[in-house]
């Protein structure tokens, strides 16, 4: 009986833990969109940022976090999962192997902001590439590299290993192998840690301001190498303002990215059930 | 069972070409295994293993769960080397030709000699899918689903599926993917089929039909069985290894192995379990 009331205090305690989680995660929302109210229209998607907060839109800081993303998911894509398949399929398993993957699995621990700083050294000065969306992208891509890997190491792990022997057995190459069975298997799982990745990516300020991100641009980059500018960087610069208006602008600008973040998670689920409809 | 010691000990290399039964003495072995020793880690799982096996035949290899069978059955083509820090010494002649040279390619030799395996482990996808991963694999260029249809009938299924290889692989019942496996294999063509305790998950019904099925596949194929279902082997194979403790200590005729061991390890062995 004692028992018995102790599992539902912890029910009780748990239940609480998840209505405070949930009641955190709507009031935030809730008071973003009272904050965005009146603010939040086309105009505003469209526009250049501005002096004034009535005429202030997000339409360059949106262009620039899309191209962002998308440099990013090009460019560490690729690396990360084929860095999976490597030390998954490939590496001998000796102590190297092992402290090389334990390093990079630190890597995804470590604050955006010091990416910034390796950013800015390595690509902005040392390529010359300045403070350009290219700059940024190669940055985030270089932050969103390590989720990739361990999420898809952890993806290809999963597998079964009598889907391996089996396919092995009918004379299947190593590469066959990977290719045929292993990674359509593991797809499904690769396209949730690449999204956890790229959501980290698309709302990091912090190494986008330390490589020089401008929140001042009237036109939207077109190409990698225009000027650098992006949602975060913008809703931290409209945030810092003190005039009147401003909060409400950068509350609208935090709601725009939120949108594109659902976006992208609605992208993702879409794309794991077609996968795993295809791996069933 | 008979008395110990009434047969012949075995030979260094014992040979069913002795037993008239199973002498079709112009046709060479198709696997002549020399002093075949494997390690994991150092650790022996199967220690000098002299043997021939005969074409068109079922070779049984029975022995106690970890005795080596399975080492014995994947040394013959060479999926042990998948197996992180395996080593193999000794040789194996497959139609005359050194599978362990450095040169020998293990994806050709998996081509050659098929393997189905105790857990049904197929594919995610249909049955299509599963059966044509092997030819796809070795770059196959005729009619797949032609293909699909023949090993598929020769498996039984083709009717089971009601003519549609296109049903999830998932939908079917324990001895129908084991018969799907049996397909899947037989899809790249190979001359022997290695089978890894094909039948332990299986009912007396699903038994029966992978043992009808397999015999069926003879003289063409030749069947290397490794089982711990004695009746199967006695049933079904005609020649039978006993291994025990990574050593083969008898093989010959199946009828004689199993009705007149000449060693005391396989007749208790037999007994032990039999009765």
């Amino acid at each position: 009986m004692k028992a018995f009331r102790h599992q539902g205090a912890i029910a009780g305690v748990c239940s609480l833990a998840a209505g405070v989680t949930l009641a955190a995660g709507m009031t935030l929302l809730a008071v973003l969109l009272v904050q965005a109210r009146g603010v939040l229209d086309f105009g505003f998607l469209l526009g250049a940022p501005s002096r004034f907060a009535a005429q202030a839109g997000v339409g360059p800081a949106l262009a620039g976090t899309l191209w962002l993303t998308l440099l990013t998911a090009a460019l560490a894509c690729p690396v990360g999962v084929g860095a999976a398949v490597y030390f998954e399929e490939y590496a001998p398993r000796t102590r190297a192997t092992r402290a090389i993957e334990s390093a990079i699995t630190t890597l995804a621990g470590v604050p955006p902001v010091v990416f910034g700083v390796a950013g800015l050294a390595l690509f902005a000065r040392g390529l010359g590439l300045g403070p350009t969306v290219l700059a940024g992208g190669l940055t985030l891509a270089m932050l969103a590299l390590p989720t990739v890997l361990a999420t898809s190491k952890e993806a290809i792990r999963q597998v079964p290993s009598g889907v391996r022997t089996a396919a092995y057995a009918l004379g299947a190459t190593r590469w066959e192998v990977i290719r045929r069975q292993v990674l359509p298997a593991a797809a499904p799982a690769i396209v949730t840690g690449v999204t956890l990745a790229l959501a980290r990516t698309a709302g990091a300020a912090a190494p986008l301001l330390v490589i020089g991100a401008a929140s001042f641009i009237n036109y939207a980059p077109g190409t990698p190498g225009d000027p650098l500018t992006a949602l975060p960087t913008q809703v931290f610069a409209w945030s810092a303002r003190s005039q009147p208006g401003f909060a409400a602008v950068a509350a609208s600008a935090a709601v725009v990215l939120l949108a594109l973040l659902l976006l992208l998670h609605l992208v993702s689920l879409a794309l794991r059930r077609r996968l795993s409809k295809a791996a069933r | 069972m008979s008395a110990p010691g009434s047969g012949p000990g075995p030979s260094p290399r014992p040979s069913p070409a002795d037993a008239p039964r199973d002498a079709p003495p112009a046709r060479a072995p198709v696997f002549s295994l020399g002093d075949l020793s494997v390690h994991f880690g150092g650790r022996p799982a199967l220690s000098g293993v002299s043997l021939d096996i005969p074409r068109g035949r079922i070779v049984a290899l029975i022995g106690p769960s970890g005795c080596g069978k399975t080492t014995l059955l994947r040394a013959l083509n060479r999926m042990n080397e998948l197996i992180p820090g395996a080593r193999t010494t000794g040789s194996v002649r497959f139609d005359g030709a050194e599978l362990y040279r450095p040169e020998t390619d293990p994806v050709e030799v998996r081509r050659r000699v098929g393997m189905v395996f105790q857990e049904a482990a197929l594919f995610p996808g249909s049955v299509f899918d599963n059966v044509a991963f092997g030819p796809r694999a070795s770059g196959f260029r005729g009619d797949l689903h032609a293909l699909a249809e023949e090993v598929l009938t020769a498996a039984g299924m083709w009717a089971d599926l009601g003519q549609d290889p296109d049903v999830p692989a998932a939908s079917l019942s324990a001895g129908q993917r084991q018969r799907v496996c049996i397909a899947r294999a037989l899809a790249v063509r190979p001359q022997v089929l290695l089978l890894d305790e094909p039948t332990s998950a299986l009912d007396a019904t699903a038994t029966a039909r992978i043992e009808s099925l397999v015999h069926s596949l003879l003289p063409r194929l030749t069947v290397v069985l490794a089982t711990n279902d004695l009746r199967l082997a006695a049933r079904s194979s005609s020649v039978t290894a006993y291994v025990d403790r990574g050593e083969l200590v008898e093989y010959g005729p199946t009828e004689t192995l199993f009705t007149n061991p000449s060693d005391e390890r396989t007749e208790s062995y037999l007994t032990g379990r039999v009765r």
